[in-house]
């Protein structure tokens, strides 16, 4: 820091003049990005080096006692000045925060419900009591339960129900509330291999799968979400911060058993055709839950299992219904999560490498972009002339917005394969960023005036070059 | 059988494109190298920007990468340099956001644009003879995180980045030893990253390994599976081949075990940098289990590689196409098997995790057979395989007092029992699967016993034990395993009865 402050007094010498150094430091193919770039950063200091510079003056001009009338006027101009930087440097400084994306999708998190089995309706358990073979296991009633816990962890259970072909109540739902409940992880892990594997096993044709006694339901899924202090249910609600909350206070969502949550609620998804678990309404609804789940940076760390589960959520809707599901998705995630930089992380998470996920994605901001217009128009030539009446020039555009807009519209084109080759909408999306690259000059010193036009640069190219 | 190597079209591609690398100062805004340096360009400026700028160039270059290389239909691989600042940022980077990131993006390009594959099978092409299917088509040029010159030495340094065979090496003992220290301290990213980056280069491996194994199986072409990264970092000499498959051990057993719940440990804050304040350590928390089970699965997946390899490599040696050159190695099974016999907590943990049957039973089938005497009467089958190489056998031998008397004198009666154990999951784990996969997977350990046999003998044999050890406690394993046997018994006469 010494050294930077240093190299500013030297400038002093020189008050009110710089030169904007773009230097090439690299020859590029295309050097565009780098001048910009270089040239944002050039600004910055620019902005800093004249705010101190401002700062100092006025210290002095302070400090001196006799001032004439000039030096007042002068030390005003300074005032100014250095409220008109500091606004900048406030607003420069702001971009990072807002860029940073964010959502306490988990609120408190309720006590979870003591997971107990129903011993004296264990079938499995009390048939052994009498068998003569319990010389050498010597299982006792009251043990039945720790018993079962290492029949499960070990692998066994799940064999058993293969072989009998049938899982019992007791069993069925003592196992489903320890994958979604019990704060062992070994016992809620186990317990999940136990579903997936009953509802993932395929028998040859002429049986029937797995006879199950109880079979979960959507609400028992949503049940263990509110239990885990899911607050997504409702349109978002500004007064819980964007940023992350500290979380050192009592217990914050979701406990650990929001792993396998996902992985069961992934399998279901799977199961269509053997199991009837879910409806598509209910699919539906899932699959907006785990969309949402990218928003929260606990989730960070679960992507991977995230990202598996949305492609079997898009995967497990009919062709006849995908159409209406896709776009009852999109709507249900525009409608209740903000539209700011959060939609962006929305739009991201969705991969977009198979034809329902482009699709997905594509209707997800696509219902954002309808969102931010607050429109009821719905027809794709009315948003672009609606983004292109946009003036950019304008001192009081909020070039934030814009930069969402143009994310937004760019996912919502260039995922969507039918629009993207028709001649109007190119031209129309074409002349839009052409607007933003070329009216926002290379010294708008306007926050997020760089990254807007840097920005449509870049998607220009895209759109010329094809 | 001539050795057949075919570069994909796309391979070609890139071929040019790295040729079109030395001058891409004439070639202007040309596809391939205009992406690489518009994309690595967002890297670039990120020299003396702030800390969230660094961050968010570095988010921006992945989905970039992302969108060129993943999104289109007939997109490209990333160029070289590409793939190398993506998997830089794998290795070096402390934010979670950009860990998973890259390590996706990594996974997900490896899936996308193998480096090595078999051609595409075509529905009409099925019947046509299997040369033309089996020829293997590998992208030499291609990037692979394992870094070796051309004479098949990796470089002694890594050069670029890349992973030479002792870094794998240093990277599974780095994972052994801090899975063993964490259980007392922090969580931390690294040890999380160094996860990741350990199943990722197994994925590769794998890629790399599993269209070879086809193709040998069809054409016998040791050379390919000779010319392997796995092999190659297996006959590296920098690299100790034994310690190697023993580090994977301890690793299994430290990973397996369960954990107690993560504190909220406020202490340790202050050495958090500030993205992982950022990003919250409650992710960490959250994501740490999931990762360590999936690496103890990419642990299994590297093991049973070396084992699947060592078998194609016996396979090879009968047909005589070994040559001095190959070197000789130990089969990973008979060091697994010797290091498993000292320590049962490890037997244990470690056949709970390596439970693809058909492994699981052959190594225990193995095992049993050092120790089961020789003399025992032999009924020759027509494949010349001894009676004592089923499962059957070995329980019958258990069953039979003399022959039982024997075994149990030499064999800790804890390591008995769990293998016995063990192989009877495994068995059942088989016979529900025989239903479905039909006959062409019913291997020769399982032949000729059913259910219901194998559960009778599985009593009587622990029945057996009992009665030469009257001091032998029956281990909680055992007991499960027992009364599975009773319980499915107890089923087939109440199911037959109805």
């Amino acid at each position: 820091m010494a050294d930077i402050d240093d190299h500013m007094d030297f400038e002093f010498e020189e008050p009110f003049k710089f030169s904007p150094a773009i230097t090439k430091k690299k020859k590029k193919v295309i050097g565009l990005d780098d001048l910009l770039a270089d040239y944002y950063e050039e600004k910055s200091k620019v902005v800093e080096r004249e705010s101190k510079r401002a700062k100092y003056k006025k210290q002095r001009c302070d400090s001196d006692d006799d001032l004439d009338v000039q030096d007042a006027r002068q030390a005003k101009k300074f005032h100014e000045q250095v409220d008109e930087f500091q606004k900048d440097m406030g607003q420069i400084s702001s971009d990072d925060d807002t860029l940073s994306w964010g959502l306490q999708v988990f609120g408190k998190q309720e006590t979870l419900p003591p997971v107990l089995l129903e011993i004296d309706s264990c079938e499995l358990l009390q048939s052994f009591q009498n068998h003569e073979l319990n010389s050498l296991v010597e299982l006792e009633t009251e043990k039945g339960e720790t018993f079962l816990e290492g029949l499960l962890t070990n692998g066994w259970l799940l064999k058993l129900a293969f072989i009998l072909g049938q899982v019992e109540n007791s069993v069925a739902t003592w196992t489903f509330n320890l994958m979604l409940y019990s704060s062992k992880d070994v016992l809620s892990r186990s317990a999940c291999d136990f579903w997936c594997g009953i509802l993932l096993h395929k028998y040859e044709a002429n049986h029937s799968s797995i006879k199950l006694k109880w079979v979960p339901s959507h609400s028992e899924l949503k049940r263990a979400l509110e239990v885990y202090g899911f607050q997504l249910d409702s349109p978002f609600k500004l007064s819980s911060d964007v940023d992350m909350v500290p979380t050192d206070s009592d217990s914050p969502g979701p406990p650990h058993n929001i792993r396998y949550w996902i992985k069961f609620v992934s399998v279901c998804f799977q199961v269509r055709s053997r199991w009837q678990i879910l409806s598509s309404p209910e699919a539906e609804d899932l699959t907006y839950v785990i969309v949402t789940l990218f928003l929260d940076r606990v989730m960070l760390g679960l992507s991977v299992v995230l990202y598996e589960c949305l492609v079997a959520a898009t995967s497990y809707f009919k062709d006849d219904e995908w159409q209406a599901s896709c776009h009852q998705i999109a709507k249900t995630l525009a409608l209740r999560l903000p539209t700011d930089v959060n939609c962006l992380r929305i739009v991201e998470s969705i991969s977009g490498v198979d034809v329902r996920s482009k699709h997905l994605r594509s209707a997800v901001a696509f219902q954002f972009l309808v969102r931010c217009f607050d429109a009821k128009v719905l027809d794709a030539e009315e948003i672009l002339r609606l983004l292109i009446s946009i003036n950019v020039k304008d001192k009081n555009c909020d070039l934030f917005k814009m930069y969402i807009y143009l994310n937004l519209a760019e996912n919502w084109l260039l995922f969507d394969l039918l629009l993207k080759d028709k001649p109007v909408i190119r031209e129309m999306w074409g002349l839009c960023l052409r607007n933003c690259s070329c009216q926002i000059t290379s010294t708008d010193l306007r926050s997020f005036a760089s990254k807007v036009r840097c920005k449509a640069t870049y998607l220009l190219q895209g759109t010329s070059s094809k | 059988m001539e050795r057949r190597k075919r570069v994909k079209t796309e391979g070609g591609n890139q071929n040019n494109k790295n040729n079109n690398n030395n001058n891409y100062r004439y070639t202007g805004a040309g596809g391939g190298v205009g992406m690489e340096e518009n994309t690595l360009a967002i890297l670039d400026t990120s020299s003396s920007a702030s800390f969230h700028h660094l961050l968010d160039d570095r988010l921006a270059f992945l989905e970039a990468v992302r969108s060129a290389s993943l999104v289109p239909e007939n997109a490209t691989p990333p160029t070289k340099k590409m793939l190398e600042a993506v998997f830089q940022i794998l290795k070096d980077e402390d934010s979670l956001n950009l860990i998973m990131a890259s390590y996706q993006l990594l996974s997900e390009l490896n899936k996308r644009h193998p480096r090595v594959c078999l051609p595409k099978k075509e529905k009409s092409e099925a019947s046509s003879p299997s040369k033309v299917l089996y020829e293997l088509i590998v992208v030499e040029e291609a990037w692979s995180p394992f870094g070796f010159s051309e004479n098949d030495e990796f470089t002694s340094t890594s050069s670029g980045g890349s992973i030479s065979p002792s870094d794998f090496h240093s990277l599974i003992e780095d994972i052994a030893k801090r899975s063993s220290e964490r259980r007392c301290k922090t969580i931390e990213t690294k040890s999380l990253r160094n996860m990741l980056l350990f199943q990722y280069l197994v994925n590769v491996l794998e890629g790399d390994l599993v269209p070879r194994i086809h193709a040998f199986k069809e054409t016998l072409n040791w050379i390919l599976l000779r010319e392997c990264i796995l092999s190659k970092i297996l006959g590296s000499r920098k690299v100790s081949y034994k310690d190697l498959v023993k580090d994977c051990l301890s690793i299994m057993g430290d990973l397996s075990h369960d954990e107690p719940q993560f504190t909220h440990d406020q202490g340790t804050n202050g050495t958090f940098s500030v993205v992982l304040q950022k990003d919250c350590h409650a992710a960490l928390e959250l994501a740490l289990p999931e990762v360590k089970k999936s690496a103890c699965i990419a642990l299994k997946k590297l093991l049973q590689m070396i084992m699947e390899l060592d078998s194609s490599r016996n396979t090879a040696d009968k047909s005589g196409l070994i040559t001095r050159a190959d070197g000789a190695r130990l089969p990973a099974a008979e060091i697994i098997l010797n290091e498993l016999a000292y320590d049962s907590d490890l037997l244990f943990s470690f056949f709970l995790l390596f439970d693809e049957p058909v492994w699981k039973l052959k190594a225990i089938i193995q095992y049993f057979q050092k120790y089961i005497p020789k003399s025992s009467v032999r009924t020759r089958r027509s494949n010349g395989s001894s009676n004592d190489a089923t499962f059957d056998g070995i329980l019958k031998c258990l069953s039979n007092e003399n022959s039982a008397k024997g075994i149990i004198k030499k064999m800790r009666p804890d390591v008995l029992q769990l293998l016995l154990a063990h192989a009877f999951q495994a068995f059942l784990s088989l016979s529900s699967k025989h239903s479905v996969e039909g006959a062409s997977d019913c291997m020769q350990e399982v032949e000729g016993s059913s259910l219901k046999e194998i559960c009778e003998n599985i009593v009587s044999a622990f029945a057996r034990l009992r009665k030469e050890d009257k001091q032998c406690t029956i281990l909680p394993f055992s007991r499960e395993a027992l009364f599975m046997a009773a319980t499915i018994l107890s089923n087939e006469v109440t199911g037959a009865c109805s």
